[in-house]
């Protein structure tokens, strides 16, 4: 059984796999002699290789001699050839995966008698199969190369442990390998195994082991249970690829997770911490970065244990002098850097304090805009201008902006993603709005020409820049308009995506927001009110909620936008009445009901249609008026609305209001606006400065109830 | 690296005291000895130095004599160079094929996980066919192994282009891009090889004492701005020479 740990390696096997050796056993392909005349052929094309491969299957294991006869020699051959032309060459290792190799490899592997040698070519083979190519992992897993490797690692010859636990490595790499359960007793022993082995080759193959399976609550702290953490800070003396692996899983122990955090930072009197500490000013870059990215965790998983500033000062420090470094670490340390600023403002200010924005857009300024880096780069400024003022003014200082700009035009998709979010962190910023420096034709162009993009995650982001930089365009908003951003915004409100129809809605919503008249009118015609109806409509509750607040918008302060309303037979407001009645979420009650309150404000004509939708006027009417369930919600801006509603609709006093006061008593709506005086949840202090809206508004519905029908029905 | 602390150091001591607006503080040789006797440079360290030199540059046998000799131990396994040069050796003599092969055997992992590498030998395999006038075989080569490279990387396929380039003229050594065709190509992905396996192998892939040497240099400029004193001008005999004033 190949689970049993033979003596020599001092390693072990996987305690679970069983079933799995079983299944591989099986598919070896099993000639019953070797040809002569077939292993003499000494090609090299896949085919040539793969078959002779399978035909030399059992040739070593005859005699029992491991390792011996020209057999054996030639299978060692075959397999290394095979692993020189697979190396580094994707289409190669699809040319063989089509040919089947990878089973005939693995039985190889299998093989009782298999030379050293042979394990050793094999594995390689094995292990490269699994790199870069999903499908080799797939075909590696399923002829059994994670139990046949694993018995290898308890091998006497360390070159077949070194291959084996390479090939394992490579295996875990890929997230389509298997977990391994930690929270299995054996298998947390054999791994305590391999962390203990002498062979960094093995003792890295299990720091892998850990990143690639550990990502539960409970695994992490069987894990820190098992002292998993104390033995990686020991083998941080190790080699440097070993010491980066260990830093590696020791983040994935610890991501999210108080408990192991706070146990982590305590450990060894806080000593295991300042290794690590220690380690954000190691030599390599590469550990630099992946012992900041550790000490982020940490400061996530537990703040507590994490106060000391100026520890996270230096990792601001260390993380912006890792942006020149060549390679992955330059492009992954902008997105630490986001990390570790995101959501405290107290971070960002530190980073804007160690001039993060020049040295950023620094760097993007004297290097081309061609890698992963510039989009990582961009996201890291995007976060800066999250929150800080003064970070959005640093960027669109004069050189900066054109970066932007030019980053909006880029023919990387992520880039432009990037790009967007930067915009529409510094338009958040009503200063540099009302500064009129981002509603311009620079700006405004290449952001209306994304809405165009073939990329959904372009248009969505670049909706994003344009839904803020719309909000507060007043005196500009005709270069919007004239932009032809209103058709296209229109066009995509009506996509399959709800997103994009979400972010286009919510664009015209801003847009609507104050704008003049003539505005008003022209954006209507493009929008046209069966699709506005239709979108009040939508499936989905988000996009509902923004339709109707772009009618509040349209009829705010614009009397005449009432037409739209309660024009054309009344398809807007029948719209709206048939989405309240179905009472959907609190979000699009409130915006129905402000739209409602708006048109009830105008003249006679407007207040008998709102009537109408509160207390529809039909014989058979028994259910109860969604106003009601409205009053009683649990949501204060809805009763607020409801009784801004109310309020318009029995004002100013009148015989038509009076007329209306009934109605709204006969179906109990008065009434349950009386209750609301004595609502527990509104027995807030009548004389307090700040006087909550809805006892307000209760006690004014009520003095006009009492205005308009004389003798009181209170 | 604690050499050019203990210059830097110096820097403050000299700097400290002077107060003289325009003036240069003048150190004279007597003196700039006297304190370059003061600092104790301990021998091991020296030796390590060296020793890193020896191992980084693939110096196997004086490598190993000097551990002999100094009782200096490598920090890794001297048959490891001996690998590592044979590779290095293979590039440099236009055998690129035998390198890949002893790289693989080495470590399968290192060419897999290092795209740019592994495309670099590919090309100067091509132009080692292109070389050897073997231009069937190159075509071939180009097409069947490095076209789908090309495909997977734009950065790739320029290099592809420049390379093929060479097939089309009969001058090849003077046409343009004929400097792929120079020792200096085959060096530099000579370095590249050795450099990947020396990262493979945890080690840093550049020996210390050049920097250092760069240290010592951006030193002496920083210090010539305030003092003058007994500059090392030539870095073969490291003399000092006298101030001039």
């Amino acid at each position: 059984m190949p689970s049993t740990a033979s003596g020599g390696g001092g390693g072990g096997a996987w305690p679970e796999s069983e079933s799995e050796t079983a299944a591989a056993a099986s598919p070896s392909p099993s000639p019953s002699a070797s040809s002569p005349t077939a292993s003499y052929c000494m090609g090299s094309r896949p085919e040539e290789l793969t078959a002779r491969l399978a035909v030399n299957a059992g040739a070593g294991g005859g005699g029992g001699g491991g390792g011996g006869g020209d057999g054996e020699r030639e299978r060692v051959r075959t397999l290394r050839e095979i692993k020189n032309q697979i190396i580094g060459n994707r289409t190669k290792k699809l040319q063989y995966l089509r040919l089947g190799a990878v089973p005939a490899v693995l039985a190889a592997m299998a093989e009782p008698g298999a030379s050293p040698a042979a394990l050793v070519q094999a594995a390689a083979a094995a292990g490269s199969f699994a790199c870069g190519v999903d499908d080799g992992v797939r075909a590696v897993l399923e002829a059994g190369a994670v139990a046949h490797l694993t018995r290898l690692l308890a091998h006497p010859d360390e070159k077949v442990v070194d291959a084996s636990a390479r090939a394992l490595r490579m295996i875990y790499q890929s997230k389509l390998a298997p977990k391994f359960d930690v929270n299995n007793e054996k298998n947390m022993e054999f791994l305590l195994t391999l962390l203990n082995r002498e062979n960094e080759n093995v003792t890295e193959l299990a720091a892998n082991i850990i990143s690639h399976s550990c990502n539960s609550s409970t695994e992490q702290l069987a894990l820190c249970a098992a002292g998993v953490p104390q033995r990686l800070v020991n083998l941080f003396g190790g080699s440097m690829n070993l010491r980066d692996a260990c830093l590696h899983s020791m983040t994935a122990i610890i991501r999210n997770n108080w408990e192991v955090a706070s146990r982590f930072a305590l450990m060894d009197h806080g000593k295991a911490l300042c290794s690590i500490v220690a380690l954000i000013h190691d030599r390599s870059p590469r550990t630099r970065l992946l012992a900041c990215l550790c000490l982020i965790a940490l400061s996530h998983a537990s703040p507590c244990h994490f106060q000391d500033r100026q520890i996270k000062t230096k990792l601001i420090l260390v993380l912006l002098e890792l942006i020149e470094e060549p390679g992955h670490v330059g492009d992954d340390a902008p997105l630490a850097l986001t990390t570790l600023i995101k959501d405290s403002v107290e971070l960002q200010k530190q980073a804007l304090s160690t001039n993060a924005v020049l040295k950023l857009s620094n760097h993007l300024l004297a290097n081309s805009l061609e890698s992963r880096r510039a989009v990582t780069i961009l996201l890291a400024l995007a976060e800066l201008c999250s929150k800080l003022e003064e970070s959005r003014y640093q960027l669109m200082s004069v050189q900066a902006s054109t970066l932007i700009i030019d980053a909006l035009k880029h023919t990387c998709a992520d880039i432009r993603v990037a790009a967007c979010s930067c915009l529409k962190n510094i338009s958040r910023s009503s200063k540099v709005l009302s500064a009129g420096k981002l509603s311009c034709d620079t700006f405004i162009a290449p952001l209306v020409q994304l809405l165009y993009d073939s990329s959904t995650s372009v248009q969505v982001a670049a909706l994003g820049a344009i839904c803020n930089i719309a909000v507060n365009l007043t005196p500009r908003k005709s270069i919007l308009l004239h932009s032809g951003a209103v058709s296209q915004l229109v066009h995509l409100s009506k996509s399959m995506d709800p997103t994009l129809r979400l972010k286009a809605v919510w664009a015209l919503r801003n847009i609507m927001f104050l704008l003049n008249p003539k505005g008003k009118d022209f954006i209507l015609k493009e929008l046209t009110l069966s699709t506005l109806s239709s979108l009040i409509c939508d499936s989905e509750h988000f996009v509902q909620e923004q339709t109707l607040a772009l009618v509040h918008n349209l009829v705010d302060g614009y009397v005449d936008a009432v037409d739209y309303v309660i024009g054309d037979d009344c398809t807007i407001l029948n719209a709206i009445s048939r989405q309240l009645n179905n009472a959907p979420a609190p979000g699009v009650c409130i915006q129905g009901m402000f739209v409602l309150a708006n048109v009830a404000a105008g003249g006679e004509l407007n207040k008998e249609a709102v009537m109408n939708v509160l207390v529809p006027r039909r014989a058979d009417h028994i259910k109860s008026s969604f106003v009601l369930n409205f009053l009683q919600s649990k949501d204060k801006q809805l009763r607020v609305a409801t009784l801004w509603c109310i309020l318009n609709l029995i004002y100013p006093k009148c015989e038509a209001s009076s007329v209306r006061v009934v109605r709204l008593q006969n179906t109990g709506l008065i009434s349950q606006v009386k209750g609301m005086i004595n609502d527990p949840c509104l027995d807030c202090k009548v004389n307090t400065p700040r006087f909550p809206p809805v006892q307000l508004r209760v006690r004014m519905v009520l003095e006009h109830c009492l205005d308009n029908a004389d003798d009181g029905f209170m | 690296m604690f050499l050019s602390r203990i210059v830097l150091r110096d820097l403050d001591s000299i700097d400290s005291p002077v107060s003289m607006a325009s003036s240069k503080k003048l150190v004279t040789r007597d003196e700039w000895e006297r304190k370059l006797r003061d600092v104790k440079i301990r021998k091991e360290d020296m030796n390590r130095l060296v020793m890193n030199f020896l191992v980084t540059e693939g110096f196997v046998d004086a490598a190993d004599k000097f551990r002999i000799e100094s009782g200096t131990q490598p920090d890794i396994d001297l048959a490891t160079i001996t690998d590592r040069m044979e590779v290095k050796r293979a590039v440099q003599s236009g055998n690129v094929q035998e390198a890949i092969e002893k790289i693989n055997d080495l470590n399968p992992t290192i060419l897999d996980t290092n795209p740019q590498l592994y495309f670099h030998l590919q090309q100067q395999k091509l132009i080692e066919l292109i070389r050897a006038g073997k231009i069937n075989e190159a075509l071939e080569f180009a097409q069947e192994e490095l076209a789908p490279r090309g495909e997977e990387n734009q950065a790739f396929l320029e290099e592809i282009e420049k390379t093929v380039t060479l097939l089309v003229f009969e001058d090849i050594k003077n046409c343009p891009y004929g400097e792929l065709l120079d020792v200096s190509q085959r060096l530099k992905t000579a370095s590249e090889v050795n450099a990947a396996i020396l990262t493979s192998q945890s080690h840093e892939k550049d020996p210390k004492l050049p920097s250092l040497l760069k240290m010592l240099i951006w030193t002496q400029n920083q210090l010539d701005e305030k003092a003058a004193y007994p500059r090392i001008n030539n870095f073969s005999t490291a003399t000092l020479e006298d101030p001039a004033i």
